[in-house]
């Protein structure tokens, strides 16, 4: 009898822990149970969030200066080239002119001096 | 088939550089080979937006580049090609003649065609004539030891060019301006070259 007695709590345990089937729409069920939307929980450092909050505005308008300084260093880059560039040219520009008038002073001198034998001189 | 192809090509190759410039442009070669034989150089480009910075940086309150600042307003280009050598006709007659082969195209005339045999000289003057304004100029000028090739083009006003005499040494070449002939100037003061 004792003997049995393991054998039978061991059977009326492997009953009882039988799997069996749910019964009809208990998922349905459990899942209208469920509340309609979770919210996540958010885990907050308060000690965590301290430097951004701190240094944020600080290191924002430094950013800002640098930036702001580094374009108007460009700019004023920028425009020194320009500078250099327009002086350039327009030295060059006068450059040609002169070499123009010379040419065209030239060509005057040629047309007012007298024909000498084997000069040739057409003007229109 | 491929003949025919091929000859369309180069017709539009060689015709691209003519219709690619502006009208009274010319086209002018580097003359690389000449800048080395050459002592002195002046190569001067200038166009487009360059010509325009160059334009706005004249001094105004300098009479002489206050002219050139009224002048160049309306110019789209100034192409200069000078050098000097150190001896006589080190450059070749052929470059030149390729210049002056441009200036037989419909629209340049001639304006002053001087030859010197005593001097050795010659100096043409074209300009390019579009309505009543002058487009393009271009001036030849080639001594022993000089060459020199000018090409400035736009709207130039010849009555502008005229207002240049006494200021560079531009002289009076009586260029048709369609105004009557202004009195004569007092002889403008002898320049230092």
């Amino acid at each position: 009898m004792k003997e049995d007695l393991p054998n039978n709590f061991e059977m009326e345990l492997r009953r009882r822990l039988r799997p069996v089937d749910a019964p009809a729409g208990f998922a349905g069920r459990v899942m209208a149970a469920l509340p309609a939307k979770t919210q996540p929980i958010v885990a907050s450092s308060p000690r965590a969030a301290r430097p951004a909050r701190q240094f944020g505005v600080p290191a924002a308008l430094a950013a800002s200066l640098l930036g702001a300084v580094l374009f108007g260093m460009h700019v004023a880059n920028v425009r020194l080239i320009e500078e250099q560039k327009g002086i350039a040219a327009s030295q060059e520009l006068m450059q040609a002119l002169r070499v123009t008038s010379q040419k065209l002073d030239l060509a005057y001198e040629a047309v007012n001096s007298p024909p000498t034998a084997g000069d040739q001189e057409n003007r229109s | 088939m491929n003949a025919r192809i091929g000859f369309v090509a180069a017709t539009l190759l060689l015709a691209g550089p003519a219709w690619a410039a502006p009208k009274g442009q010319l086209l002018i070669p580097e003359f690389s080979a000449l800048a080395d034989k050459a002592s002195e150089t002046v190569n001067v480009t200038l166009d487009g937006n360059i010509l325009g910075m160059g334009c706005r940086f004249l001094n105004a309150e300098d009479p002489e580049q206050a002219k050139a600042k009224k002048l160049c307003t309306s110019l789209t280009g100034i192409y200069v090609r000078h050098y000097t050598f150190d001896t006589d006709y080190a450059y070749p007659k052929s470059d030149i003649d390729g210049v002056k082969r441009q200036l037989s195209a419909p629209g340049w005339s001639p304006i002053v065609e001087a030859r010197s045999n005593k001097e050795n000289t010659n100096v043409n003057v074209f300009v390019l004539i579009s309505g009543e304004k002058a487009q393009g100029l271009a001036i030849i000028a080639s001594e022993p030891r000089e060459f020199t090739i000018v090409n400035i083009v736009g709207n130039i006003d010849l009555e502008q060019l005229h207002d240049l005499e006494g200021n560079f040494g531009v002289p009076d070449l009586q260029i048709e301006t369609g105004r009557k002939p202004a009195p004569a100037k007092p002889p403008a003061p002898e320049k230092t070259k």
